[in-house]
């Protein structure tokens, strides 16, 4: 059955002595309820669904979105007579950091006995509740953007609906190079996340155009707060274009000093994430006349999209962002796969899921095969003055699901 | 052009240091007169920065930016004082170690405060239109809020100074900070000055956080990503020296930029060798401190002597107790037969999350009686005690990878590697002895804690993943996760024999060190806490003596972290887990809390943080702030620690009993049980 | 001739500008009780710590027992017979009396312990120890109030204990430092008898205020003014010394 890592004969154990723990769980409840594990057989039969977010710690800005988005599936999901089954959602903060993440996460599998878990941002976090998934064999859909989730530390038990940064990366590199200008310096934050965006981005450059020159390099720590050497660094090169590998707190730092020092008006400014709503909100009209990617917008027209903004809107008085549609349509994904499995057990969910193809608010995409990673569309996007203090994002070009995803064995995962 | 570019980055060199000068300032003054270690300034720099949004909101930032940098630091000087009034005070006398868990919980009270007042998401702080604008002089390109950040913060420095050193008042709060007793000796009540010191340094607090507000962003982290700076640069520039943090903070601010900017760049060519700048970001100001306090221990200013530093009363746990000594150990070996069976009623309950939480106290436990051993015997606080605990959790991933799956070597490693840590951090910190080892040993974690970011053995940002225990030698034994064995029915699995090897474990180390505490070498610990001067004059070698106990102590809890990584609930060892600053700042809460220099105390401390924690983070997303609350009020009340309670229940009622002999209740005759 | 126990030669220590002992060159026989006397701030207590190692000299040499000590750390000092007391009562406050005795009787046998032992034996269980311990209790009287908080005694029993933790290192030459500093005339007289008692067959060098004590108990007295030797001598020689009178005597007595 199980296939995983070294020891195969190991995890069959564990499954069965945690499933022991489960059933007498529910035997110390209600007797009998034991008997119904695996069937999802009529009437309202409650499976209880985990989101893990970082409530606290530096992507405090980013967590409570996602936690909004999956509260707003699985309310829908319970309202519909689409699903059989009710979810029920129990929640915890991973704080950012490996150690908590994976105590709560043993919590809400081990003490809560959910077998489908959504969450976490930082690819350290995403890893670590990754190898969880894989020991303990239940669903997890992370939502870190970084390559090896699904990557080199991909197993089967691990769905992404995320974009990851290797899309992100294909949607931002031909269009800059071909669009905004031949000359790039890369600055990106040292860690696993900016590394990657360096990696891919600068890779995808050099085959989108000829012409294209790195001018130079440089990075600062995770967290670091000042820029203004960087930014010196940067406008006295010869570049046109900068891109940056950062995101959360440390890319809003950098938009506002870069704005501040000139450097958005001298040269094309361009982050994977610059269009994230946490982002905008942090550097209001600093933004204004800079480039990113763009995983999701509001606006979009794909899917369902439509009718998930306005619902997201009406619960929470604004329009949703990336992390609240990752974590709406991965809760409505796990729905969907317990559907088209007929059941809700973890290995007949996860058969269901590989491979298949879903309606999303980014329309039909398939959880790849090879790697479980979504084919979503990304876009290019500029971003303009908008009504309030916040920039509007600006779609530019759209680059679809097909083109974005390079194949899973160049991504390091093998299943 | 090359100049230009210099000048541009010194002058952000010196923005940044300038934002440091404000907060050092008040930390320093404050450290300096009353001998107050104040992690609390950060999170007071940050509500700075929140209030002013909530000023700037209403009015818009043309005039909200000025109304609320007047306002804002008015308003945080007045919290300042009212924290100083109703939570420090109680406390002077006693040593800085009170001060530690003291402004911990305040950390916890005030950051939750804001999260909850303010939400979590990261805000931008408005300023006016004029000031966020590029500007260009002689070709040197950089923003006008720079050149405004420089001014402001300097003509801020140029008033403080003024006061310090040309008022009556500045005048007797230098006097004190360099010598208090001398200050009380001329006849001054310099108490008095107290809660006007801890005002005005929050109010320079808050106005750093406005100003770097709106240079950067504001969010809840704020107030942590500047602590450890601002503490760097009060140690350089000297305790208690205003000069100091000027110098410091500009130094700090300059040095961290220009390695930024020049970091790998090419100094020079010679021959076939090439010379750049190592990619030392991070580390640098790490080094320059330690470098700094090895040749001058006192910082670069400090004035103040040796005598006169730290002579407050610690108060440990252990003075016998209400409770026979065979009470106490009957209690204790119903505790460990109890913890022995918890298991079994886990099993029955069926829930084996809470064997997660078992486990995690338990290897707390030894954490946190490993610092018991310097700390409440040997009377040093090391703020740096996680990298133990990291670098042995790293070593024990590290063997597990490439060596050995064995849990006995991996073990082993993990206290040889962590020892040898402990004897050469040891040999270089323990020269300097009170806050300035505290600040020593917290700059050696934090250059461990910047390295494993860089380095691609330590797994940078991710950490390191895949590895897995095996209970035996060679070939002989079974791997954790394979383990699994039926009792009345139920499949036992790895968690199960995890926590009995990490009980067993815990056990073996509070019996090593009662042992080791009854036996030569720890009765002259013991000697060293009471008096350092004296165990010297009577023959010790007590440098000697500190550093083994350190050494045993640093083994301790690498072995503490061993544990950790071969846990089987633990799948990945990230840095931010075992070697943020943030531990060796709850490692010391709970040695508090427990009750220090009692051995078990601490070990009940770790039962009852984390037990509190789990207990209340089910029912609240508030927690933080009762526990931070729940700290304040033990270290007010109940300073000896949790061991102390029920010679403090007994003395209430031996008071209630005798009416007409009523007990002092501050007398320090409050004993200690468990 | 009696040996010399101590001896300095041209001891000297500054701070910044000011020099607080300047090129005093002592010697101290075999046996003697000297005194050192001195109006405030002449030096008797910085010269006090340059002997024991508290202090490191600007220059000069302190020889003890024929060897050059002057860069012997302070421990050592005390493990080769040089023991000392403090002026401000300096004892184990937390500890048990007896503890506070058994860890200076400890100090002298710590070359027998083995590190094996240091780490896991029953600090009570070595009997040499313990025998030492009980001896100077009883000594200095203390054997009813072994067990004992320290710091639970009066002042007077404290000043005793502080003397016991200098006898029980067994040191050949004892430093006093104001050992009846804030004591009563009667608690005064019992610890200069307690001193004659039990530490009359070492050599003393004792640092005191009071005048009339140090004529009545002393061998020999060096008298120091603004870091210098005035003078040295016997009680008689030094009562009768002029420049004593002139910059000393006369001035504080009035």
């Amino acid at each position: 059955m199980s296939s995983e890592g070294t020891s195969p004969d190991s995890s069959v154990g564990i499954d069965r002595s945690r499933r022991q723990f489960i059933a007498a769980a529910g035997a110390a409840g209600a007797l009998g309820l034991a008997g119904c594990q695996g069937g999802s057989t009529g009437g309202e039969e409650a499976v209880t669904v985990a989101s893990l977010n970082p409530m606290t710690g530096p992507f405090s800005s980013l967590g409570p979105g996602q936690r909004t988005g999956a509260e707003l599936a699985v309310a829908e999901i319970n309202d519909t007579d689409d699903y059989d089954f009710e979810f029920e959602l129990v929640t915890g903060d991973t704080e950012t950091e490996a150690g908590a993440a994976q105590s709560e996460a043993q919590r809400v599998v081990q003490e809560e006995g959910a077998e489908f878990v959504f969450g976490a941002i930082s690819s350290s976090v995403a890893l670590g509740l990754n190898d969880f998934a894989g020991q303990s064999e239940h669903i997890y859909f992370p939502g870190g953007a970084a390559v090896p989730i699904t990557g080199s530390a991909c197993n089967e038990w691990v769905f992404r609906f995320e974009t990851n940064t290797a899309q992100i990366a294909e949607a931002i590199s031909a269009y800059s190079v071909n669009n905004l200008g031949n000359n790039v310096w890369f600055h990106y934050a040292d860690y696993a996340y900016g590394d990657s965006v360096y990696n891919r981005t600068s890779r995808r450059m050099e085959n989108a155009s000829d012409d294209y020159t790195e001018v130079g390099t440089s990075t600062s720590e995770l967290g670091a707060s000042n820029y203004g050497s960087f930014i010196t660094q940067i406008s006295n090169s010869d570049a046109d274009v900068v891109v940056l590998g950062m995101t959360g707190g440390d890319l809003v730092n950098f938009t506002n000093q870069a704005a501040d020092q000139g450097l958005t008006d001298q040269m094309a400014v361009v982050g994977p994430t610059q269009t994230f709503q946490s982002v905008r909100a942090g550097t209001g009209s600093n933004s204004v006349g800079t480039f990113g990617g763009a995983r999701y917008d509001p606006s979009l027209e794909t899917g369902d999209n439509q009718a998930f903004v306005e619902a997201y809107a009406s619960e929470n008085d604004r329009e949703p962002g990336n992390f609240a549609r990752v974590g709406y349509d991965s809760m409505r994904l796990m729905a969907k796969g317990m559907n088209e499995a007929g059941s809700t057990e973890p290995g007949d969910v996860r058969d269901a899921l590989e491979g298949g193809t879903f309606t999303t608010v980014l329309g039909d995409i398939t959880l790849r095969e090879s790697d479980h990673q979504a084919t979503n569309p990304t876009w290019m996007a500029e971003l303009v003055a908008g009504d309030g203090d916040t920039a509007d994002v600006e779609l530019l070009e759209q680059v679809p699901g097909s083109e974005t995803l390079p194949p899973a064995s160049d991504l390091g995962c093998e299943m | 052009m090359v100049a230009a570019d210099f000048i541009e980055q010194l002058l952000n060199g010196l923005t940044l240091g300038m934002v440091y000068v404000l907060l050092a300032a008040g930390l320093s003054v404050i450290f300096g007169v009353m001998d107050v270690i104040n992690f609390s300034h950060g999170e007071l720099f940050a509500l700075g920065a929140y209030f002013s949004l909530s000023i700037i909101a209403p009015f818009g930032a043309g005039t909200g930016f000025w109304i609320a940098i007047v306002v804002a630091p008015v308003a945080v000087g007045l919290i300042g004082a009212a924290i100083e009034r109703t939570t420090v005070r109680p406390l002077y006398g006693r040593d800085p170690l009170y001060h530690i868990l003291l402004t911990f919980g305040l950390v916890l009270v005030i950051n939750d405060g804001i999260r909850l007042i303010w939400g979590t998401q990261q805000r931008q702080l408005a300023v006016p239109e004029y000031l966020s604008r590029p500007v260009s002089i002689l070709g040197v390109q950089v923003s006008v809020y720079n050149y405004f950040m420089i001014v402001f913060a300097a003509l801020l420095a140029v008033v403080t100074w003024y006061l310090l050193n040309r008022t009556k008042y500045g005048m007797i709060i230098r006097a004190g900070s360099q010598d208090r007793e001398m200050v009380r000796n001329v006849g001054i009540d310099i108490d008095q000055y107290y809660t006007l010191v801890f005002g005005v340094g929050a109010a320079l607090a808050a106005v750093a956080g406005i100003v770097l507000g709106g240079y950067q962003n504001v969010n809840t982290g704020m107030g942590n990503s500047v602590i450890i700076p601002a503490f760097v640069v009060v140690v350089l520039g000297g305790l208690g020296s205003f000069r100091g943090a000027v110098f410091g903070g500009l130094l700090v601010g300059v040095v961290q930029t220009l390695m930024r900017a020049y970091n790998g760049s090419v100094v020079a060519t010679v021959g076939d060798v090439t010379l750049s700048v190592p990619n030392l970001e991070g580390l640098t100001v790490y080094l320059l401190m330690i470098a700094v306090l090895l040749v001058k221990p006192q910082g670069l200013f400090g004035t103040r002597g040796e005598e006169s530093e730290s002579e407050g009363e610690i108060l440990v746990g252990g003075y016998g107790g209400v409770l026979a000594d065979s009470t106490r150990v009957r209690l204790g070996g119903i505790a460990v037969v109890a913890l022995a069976l918890a298991p079994l009623a886990i099993l029955f309950m069926g829930d084996q999350y809470y064997l997660v939480v078992l486990n995690e106290i338990l290897i707390w436990a030894i954490f946190a009686l490993s610092l018991d051993i310097v700390m409440g015997y040997a009377g040093l606080v090391p703020l740096g005690h996680t990298m133990f605990y990291g670098v042995g959790a790293y070593t024990a991933a590290l063997v597990m990878l490439h060596y050995s799956q064995s849990v006995f070597v991996v073990l082993l490693g993990a206290i040889l590697i962590c020892a040898v840590l402990a004897w050469i951090v040891g040999s270089l910190s323990i020269r300097v002895s009170g806050v300035y080892f505290a600040m020593i040993t917290l700059a050696f974690a934090e250059l461990l804690y910047s390295a494993v970011f860089k380095f691609d053995f330590t797994g940078g940002s991710d950490g390191l993943l895949g590895f897995e225990a095996f209970l035996g030698f060679g070939t002989i034994g079974a791997s954790l996760s394979n383990i699994e064995f039926g009792l009345l029915g139920y499949e036992l699995g790895q968690q199960f024999v995890f926590y009995y090897l990490a009980l067993l474990i815990a056990v073996l180390s509070l019996l090593f060190a009662r042992r080791m505490m009854n036996a030569p070498f720890g009765s002259v610990l013991q000697s060293i806490r009471e008096s350092e001067e004296r165990a010297e004059f009577i023959g010790y070698d007590v440098n000697r003596y500190k550093r083994r106990a350190f050494v045993i102590s640093g083994g301790m809890a690498g072995l503490a972290g061993g544990l950790l990584a071969v846990s089987p609930s633990t799948v990945i060892i990230s840095p931010d887990q075992t070697l943020n600053w943030i531990h060796s700042g709850e490692v010391i809460v709970i040695a508090l809390f427990g009750g220090m220099g009692t051995l078990y105390g601490p070990m009940i401390g770790s039962g009852v943080f984390f037990g509190a924690e789990e207990f209340l983070s089910s029912y609240t997303d508030q927690w933080r702030l009762i526990i931070g609350t729940m700290f304040i009020l033990f270290v007010l009340f109940v300073p000896r620690g949790i061991v102390s309670i029920p010679s403090l229940v007994a003395q209430r009622l031996e008071t209630a009993n005798n009416a007409d002999g009523p007990v002092d209740m501050d007398e320090p005759e409050v004993r200690s049980d468990d | 001739m009696t040996e010399t126990v101590l001896e300095t030669d041209g001891l000297t220590k500054r701070f910044g500008k000011l020099t607080a002992v300047d090129d005093v060159s002592l010697s101290v026989a075999d046996g003697e009780f000297r005194s050192v006397i001195g109006p405030n701030g002449a030096g008797k207590t910085t010269t006090f710590n340059l002997i024991t190692g508290a202090l490191s000299p600007s220059a000069g040499v302190v020889r003890f027992k024929g060897e050059d000590i002057t860069d012997v750390a302070p421990h050592e000092r005390v493990g080769r017979g040089l023991g000392r007391s403090f002026q401000i009562t300096n004892v184990f406050g937390g500890l048990t009396v007896r503890e506070n005795v058994r860890l200076a009787a400890q100090s002298v046998h710590s070359d027998d312990i083995n590190p094996g032992e240091a780490l896991f034996r029953d600090k009570n269980g070595f009997d040499e120890i313990a025998e030492q311990t009980g001896t100077v209790l009883e000594q200095i009287g203390l054997q009813d109030r072994a067990d004992e908080h320290a710091e639970a005694l009066a002042y007077g029993d404290q000043r005793r204990l502080e003397l016991g933790l200098v006898l029980a290192t067994d040191p050949d030459l004892v430093m006093l430092d104001e050992p009846t500093a804030g004591m009563s005339s009667e608690e005064t007289q019992a610890t200069m008898n307690l001193i004659d008692e039990v530490l009359s067959d070492r050599s003393l060098m004792l640092i005191e205020h009071d005048i009339d004590l140090v004529m009545r108990v002393s061998d020999r007295i060096t008298v120091l003014t603004r870091g210098e030797e005035l003078a040295s001598g016997t009680p008689d020689e030094i009562a009768n010394n002029e420049d004593v009178r002139d910059a000393y005597l006369g001035g504080v007595r009035e």
